[in-house]
């Protein structure tokens, strides 16, 4: 079955005007992003029942809940997580998830049980700690799998790994698809980091503002110009998919088909067949209108420019190139890639032009993650 | 010194000036706790007033609380009238009428150890709770009362030893009538005016000893965790 929700928000928030409007209609996991202070966290708490006095309307599964005397937040379909989660003081770890069990109206939706989820979340060795113990990831575990506990229709999470480090929130973010993916809870991320986006993200929402600027899906709306124009020229990038051919054991590298063309990235993101999303700053791209006969880099792909945009008062020009599809199935996809403008001359680039494009694997973000 | 010094009206102002810091706070929990809860997690246009309000019986002079509350309390007033329909007495020198005043002047002592212990908590704490399926009320039984034990304990404690110790409007309100509105501290004065020393010293170091009692076992549980208490 697929979980609807339909949500739409006007008014002030201070001095600041927010006017939202979205249906979701995905399982899947959509991510909201914007720069700090665009209205996310707003939202959350909008949908969750904290805050009132804007004019809103929110239909979940056909029944509109926005009444707050009908619809108290506690009466609220959703599973909230708010930035800097917080764990109750008087209450072992174990007491803390046992707090939602308690008091759950939501039983028919089939989720982890308490047992597994504390399994998956490795929280075994905490249940008697209090939270003053637990050290910030600890905390945020417990306080992921409570939320979870509460069997809500819907998880909503407010940036809720902001502070945690690479490794620990690689792992994080894997469990959510898990989550996700086995369990069929819609999951509302919001965020402000491209790299978690690129992560997990089957939809992108795109706000600044208090505005909604554009929505769709992980390519779409990563390699649009308004995502490029809103995270800025210095971390201008392209996502590209690719399906996980092999992994060397050895090397610890990974093979992956993107239009049928060969990317060697960093690390084992996956298994075999696993479509794995890879995040390229522009920056990190050479492109060359001649085959360079050298192992330079690991990759070489090649590609047509599509489009060339000379910055007038800087010394850069972007361009973007359409990947040549060697197998016909897929649509082509798009590199963004960030020259100087002297080089561009030099090399006598344009529009519709051929290129080959060498991308180093080390510059390829830390890790390639399993989508 | 010898057992003439606890007289049997000395032993009934104890009596009554316990009875009386008991009744006070049993009703200044009921009032004064969801005033420091509106307080610290509602009110933010009316916070300003509020707190003024609450906070005035620490600065005014006592004489001034009792001379509006004689003002309040005469059976002239709604009030007065009031009392005298529901109990046949008169509320000024009466019992009731004590509570009602320590009451009034007691409430900052209430309230505001037990606000600033609810500030601590903070409304996120509340809207973690509340999102994970708990009612409001489900949330102050199972989560504040008990992250504000200390809160409560400090409020209970020092309304308690700030009722027993009040001089001025108990004298004012009540009268010092003997077995009904005369408490320890008006039991004290009585015997100074007397110029019976033994008797007043007998009074007086119960009372010192009980006040450091209190306040020992007040900063000792709060040893790891510094309530400020004005």
């Amino acid at each position: 079955m697929m979980t609807s929700l339909f949500v739409k928000i006007t008014g002030y928030v201070g001095d600041f005007f927010l006017d939202f409007e979205h249906e979701f209609n995905t399982n899947g996991i959509t991510v909201l992003y914007g720069s700090n202070g665009s209205g996310k966290s707003t939202i959350i708490s909008v949908l969750s029942g904290f805050i009132n006095h804007l004019e809103t309307k929110i239909v979940f599964n056909d029944k509109s809940i926005e009444n707050i005397r009908i619809f108290p937040p506690h009466k609220r379909p959703f599973g909230t997580m708010f930035q800097n989660p917080i764990l109750f003081e008087h209450m072992s770890v174990n007491q803390n998830l046992d707090y939602p069990i308690k008091r759950n109206k939501f039983s028919d939706q089939t989720v982890l049980s308490k047992e597994e989820l504390i399994n998956y979340l490795e929280l075994g060795s905490l249940l008697n700690r209090y939270p003053q113990n637990l050290s910030g990831g600890e905390k945020l575990r417990v306080a992921l799998a409570r939320t979870i506990l509460k069997k809500s229709d819907y998880l909503l999470l407010d940036e809720p790994m902001s502070d945690l480090d690479i490794k620990t929130k690689a792992r994080l973010l894997n469990f959510l698809k898990m989550i996700n993916k086995k369990f069929k809870i819609p999951i509302l991320y919001v965020s402000h980091s491209i790299e978690e986006i690129s992560q997990i993200a089957n939809e992108i929402i795109l706000i600044k503002n208090g505005k909604k600027i554009t929505s769709g899906t992980v390519s779409k709306i990563l390699n649009s110009n308004s995502f490029q124009r809103l995270i800025g020229k210095f971390e201008s990038s392209s996502v590209l998919e690719g399906t996980l051919i092999k992994t060397d054991q050895l090397m610890n590298m990974t093979t992956l088909e993107v239009n049928g063309q060969t990317l060697i990235v960093p690390g084992r993101p996956g298994l075999k067949d696993n479509i794995v999303r890879v995040r390229i700053r522009s920056r990190d791209i050479i492109v060359s209108p001649v085959k360079i006969n050298t192992h330079i880099t690991e990759n070489e792909l090649v590609g047509i420019i599509t489009k060339i945009y000379t910055e007038k008062d800087t010394a850069f020009s972007e361009l973007v190139i359409k990947l040549t599809r060697i197998k016909i199935k897929k649509t082509s996809q798009i590199l963004r890639a960030r020259i100087t403008t002297y080089n561009l001359n030099k090399m006598k680039l344009a529009e519709n032009k051929n290129v080959y494009i060498y991308i180093s694997s080390v510059s390829i973000d830390r890790q390639a993650y399993q989508y | 010194m010898d057992t003439l010094n606890f007289s049997s009206s000395d032993f009934n102002a104890v009596l009554i000036t316990l009875k009386l810091a008991l009744t006070t706070c049993f009703f200044l929990a009921l009032i004064g706790t969801p005033l420091a809860y509106f307080l610290a997690f509602k009110s933010k246009r009316a916070k300003p007033f509020l707190e003024s309000i609450v906070t005035l019986p620490l600065v005014l002079p006592p004489t001034v609380i009792g001379f509006y509350l004689i003002v309040f309390f005469s059976p002239d007033t709604p009030l007065g009238k009031f009392f005298i329909l529901l109990t046949g007495e008169q509320l000024i020198f009466s019992f009731y009428g004590l509570v009602l005043a320590s009451i009034i002047y007691s409430l900052p002592f209430w309230v505001q150890p037990l606000q600033s212990s609810l500030e601590k908590i903070g409304n996120d704490t509340l809207k973690t709770s509340e999102s994970l399926g708990a009612s409001k009320f489900d949330t102050f039984i199972n989560v504040i009362v008990p992250l504000s034990k200390k809160g409560f304990l400090t409020s209970f404690i020092i309304s308690f030893a700030h009722t027993m110790g009040e001089f001025g409007i108990v004298l004012m309100v009540g009268g010092g009538i003997h077995g009904k509105t005369k408490v320890i501290a008006i039991s004290i004065y009585d015997h100074v005016e007397q110029l019976s020393f033994g008797k007043a010293h007998f009074l007086s170091g119960g009372m010192l000893i009980l006040s450091f009692i209190i306040l020992l076992t007040l900063f000792y549980s709060n040893k790891r965790s510094m309530v400020k208490v004005k």
